[in-house]
């Protein structure tokens, strides 16, 4: 069974139609990338999975996106618990201007995931250890949050989202305000996060989905084109549109 | 040519400047010279610790201990009623009313700022001063617990539109990236979004302090007036301003007790700086976090 | 910066007084002071005008206070009073070589009024005394309920504080250096003691004549428990058996001279007097 199933899914932006009938079904464990040119929806499709689009006024939705099987426009689902289970790091590195261990430990405070200082300091460690910031930040945990570089607060962003144990990732151009080095550090992270997590992320640049991710999502005026294993979409696309725009003839 | 222009439009702008610093400095000089004329004849501390305020006593006593504790009860009251208030209204219109209920109360608490400290004052004293001496079953309702209620509800319009202007101003980002941690709405309001606005917020209550302790009218006719150190919040008292106000215009120019009301301007402004030095401090230790 | 402070002083001043006297050669008399008397005189000049064309008659209130100062800085040429000049004016006066003179034109009595429902209705002298000291806090002790008297008094510098205070609180004994209770409560004007005592049946408060109505209760005063209570009226205040009266003055800069003159002859006339009796003060006589 597929982790993500999106079914038809339509949404609103008032009178603007934004998604149109998507459907698309992504693989747990896997990097899932999506691509097109900007304003095609792919942001928008990303937000639709944790409902983070809810909080934008004049939102409607038709359709289904099932996770394990359960729409999460259904009027029971718990959205907060939702958002929980589903992670995100945003364009911008966003860590809230409060100290570093705040930051982390603040999913595990208001979701009462823990409340013992030795597990949110445990819980701290292990999620700024697997980002790889545990060593220059061991020292520095009480500093405010703005005082990193960037890429340092977007490895603090994907650590905080790490912290309440969500079974899926969602990134969106985390690299698009980094330096070159510091995109492929946080691409490196990625790759190591497959193994427990399910990632999707919505890229602008067509080699980082090439390097890092399996399955490829091709999405152009709010509808999705084409979505194949990641080798295919960039050698050998089915779709003239997907060949126009990785190629480089438009986008 | 044009640039002839800006030679007399930057002229203008820096006269203007200059301007306001002269005037504040004239002010204040004035005050000065006045006030500390009055302490070459009486002492300081004696001024600050007696507690008889009897300026037209054949030997008359200057003793605003009683003023102090006055002025200092009733804002403090105040702001115990005006900061939640004005805080949580302000979240409520920034986050959490639908655009046509923000818009009407927005409007509502701008005209509730235009409102005259006079007409409050008399609004207060004809409703608020008869139901608080009957509902706490007080000698009279006359009291600084009034005056707090009528001051607060003078300062929270403008506690409410600066740190309204606040919690807006947190990015849009703080927020999305609480929700999407699972945090609820409140939480991210309390924990993340109104911990951005600090500062604002603390900003927007130094200002609504600064109206309160400033006020004079509406306290002059609300509190009763009694020179004497409060008690409790339900006694009568009075404040600094309404002092000044009420005997100025009576005094002798020149005289002890005409020097003595510019003293009081003078605590009352000594006051104010040691307020706003305090959360100046605590605004700075803040940002280092 | 200093000289610049001391044009701002300079000047500024110097420029009000120009103002002033170039008015004062125009026919105008400029009346200021108490605003107990303020209604009263403002008839009087009214009436005077319509038969003196070309003048002009401007009368401002500010309290007994304000009058004399004005007049000592020469800004005024009439100013009104509730009280006698202090002694610290008439010095201040000569230094500017002015020399005040006094005319009585009425009589004003005080009025110690309480809520209509306060059984108290009759006190001694000596009670308002101790009231007012805060020696009898409680309304049990003159007859009354159960219940904490509240003090009204008016600011400190206004007329009928002083006055009061000069003929209850110290007995007319110019050595007394006694004061109103510092739990009394300084009312802004009158009109807030008459509405706080509207209002309150524990307060106890003292107005003009004006003030009393049937709304509220005024109090009979005797001098001591041997003597008659006398309740305050036109006649008791005449024939002095009230024993809260107090002159109202108009005090002017040396002997008056031409149109101050006839205006102040004007206002002692019979004429004048009744204008007294109109507005609800006394006359300095009975049968006017």
């Amino acid at each position: 069974m597929s982790k993500i199933e999106i079914k038809n899914f339509n949404l609103y932006y008032g009178n603007f139609h934004a998604l149109k009938d998507i459907s698309i079904s992504i693989e747990e464990k896997r990097i899932t990338a999506m691509i097109g040119p900007s304003g095609c929806g792919k942001s928008t499709l990303l937000r639709s999975i944790n409902r983070i689009n809810d909080t934008i006024e004049g939102v409607k939705t038709e359709g289904e996106v099932n996770i394990e099987g359960v729409n999460i426009y259904n009027d029971n689902v718990d959205v907060d618990f939702l958002r929980r289970n589903v992670g995100m790091v945003f364009q911008r590195p966003n860590p809230f201007p409060i100290s570093i261990y705040e930051n982390v430990a603040f999913g595990l405070r208001v979701n009462r995931i823990a409340s013992s200082k030795e597990i949110i300091d445990e819980t701290v460690e292990k999620s700024l250890k697997s980002v790889l910031l545990w060593d220059n930040m061991k020292d520095k945990l009480h500093k405010s949050a703005l005082t990193l570089t960037l890429e340092q607060q977007q490895r603090l962003c994907i650590a905080r989202g790490i912290a309440v144990a969500p079974h899926i990732i969602l990134l969106d151009e985390p690299c698009s305000s980094l330096d070159p080095v510091a995109t492929r550090e946080i691409e490196e992270l990625m790759i190591r996060l497959k193994d427990d997590y399910t990632i999707v992320i919505v890229t602008h640049n067509m080699q980082q989905a090439a390097r890092i991710s399996q399955d490829t999502a091709f999405m152009l005026l709010g509808k999705l084109i084409e979505f194949s294993k990641t080798d295919k979409i960039f050698t050998n696309p089915s779709k003239k549109e997907t060949d126009d725009y990785v190629s480089g003839r438009f986008g | 040519m044009r640039k002839s222009l800006d030679y007399i439009i930057e002229t203008i702008i820096f006269i203007c400047g200059m301007l306001s610093i002269i005037f504040v400095v004239l002010i204040f000089s004035f005050l000065l010279k006045e006030g500390l004329s009055f302490f070459k004849d009486f002492s300081f501390i004696k001024f600050i610790t007696n507690q008889f305020w009897y300026p037209n006593s054949k030997i008359p006593s200057f003793g605003i201990l009683p003023l102090i504790c006055g002025s200092v009860l009733v804002t403090l009251g105040a702001c115990l009623i005006a900061v939640p208030i004005g805080v949580m209204t302000a979240l409520f219109i920034s986050e959490i009313a639908p655009k046509g209920v923000r818009d009407i109360l927005k409007s509502l608490v701008e005209l509730m700022a235009a409102i005259p400290s006079v007409v409050i004052g008399f609004v207060g004293m004809v409703t608020i001063v008869p139901v608080v001496k009957n509902i706490f079953n007080l000698p009279t309702g006359l009291s600084a617990f009034s005056g707090s209620i009528m001051l607060g509800f003078m300062a929270v319009p403008t506690i409410v539109t600066i740190s309204e202007d606040a919690i807006r101003s947190v990015p849009g980002q703080y927020k999305e990236g609480a929700l999407a941690l699972g945090a609820t709405k409140w939480q991210t309001l309390r924990r993340i979004v109104l911990k951005a606005a600090m500062p604002g917020i603390i900003a927007a209550i130094m200002l609504g302090i600064g109206r309160v302790i400033g006020e004079t009218m509406a306290v002059m006719m609300i509190t009763g007036n009694a020179a004497h150190v409060p008690h409790s919040i339900f006694d009568p008292i009075r404040t600094m301003t309404s002092t000044i106000a009420a005997e100025m215009g009576e005094t002798v120019r020149g005289g002890m007790h005409y020097k003595s009301l510019f003293a009081i301007g003078l605590v009352l402004f000594l006051i104010t700086f040691i307020v706003n030095f305090i959360a100046d401090l605590f605004l700075g230790k803040n940002k280092n976090l | 910066m200093k000289n610049l402070v001391y044009c701002f002083i300079v000047f500024v001043p110097l420029f009000f007084t120009c103002a002033h006297d170039n008015k004062a050669k125009t026919n105008s008399i400029q009346i200021k002071g108490s605003d107990t008397i303020i209604n009263l005189i403002q008839v009087l000049a009214e009436n005077f005008v319509q038969s003196h064309q070309n003048l002009n008659i401007s009368v401002t209130g500010g309290g007994s206070g304000t009058g004399f100062a004005s007049l000592i800085n020469k800004t005024c040429n009439i100013a009104m009073s509730s009280r006698e000049i202090g002694e610290e004016e008439v010095v201040l006066a000569k230094q500017n070589n002015v020399e005040p003179i006094g005319f009585k034109v009425g009589l004003d009595g005080l009025v110690v009024i309480v809520n209509k429902n306060n059984p108290v209705s009759k006190l001694t002298l000596a009670e308002l005394r101790n009231i007012f000291m805060a020696k009898i806090t409680n309304w049990k002790e003159v007859g009354g309920q159960d219940k904490t008297i509240v003090v009204l008094s008016r600011e400190s510098n206004s007329g009928t504080h002083m006055f009061f205070k000069e003929r209850v609180i110290r007995n007319n004994d110019i050595n007394s250096s006694d004061e109103f209770t510092i739990h009394s409560l300084m009312m802004s004007s009158s009109q807030a003691v008459y509405d706080e005592v509207l209002q309150n049946p524990n307060a106890l408060g003292y107005v003009g004549m004006g003030f009393v109505n049937n709304k509220i209760k005024g109090i009979s005063v005797s001098l001591d428990k041997n003597n008659k209570y006398v309740y305050p009226t036109a006649d008791t205040i005449i024939d002095s058996s009230y024993p809260i009266s107090r002159p109202l003055y108009l005090y002017t800069d040396g002997k008056p001279k031409g149109l101050v003159e006839i205006f102040i002859d004007y206002v002692l006339s019979n004429e004048g007097q009744k204008v007294v009796i109109d507005t609800d003060f006394i006359p300095l006589k009975k049968n006017y």
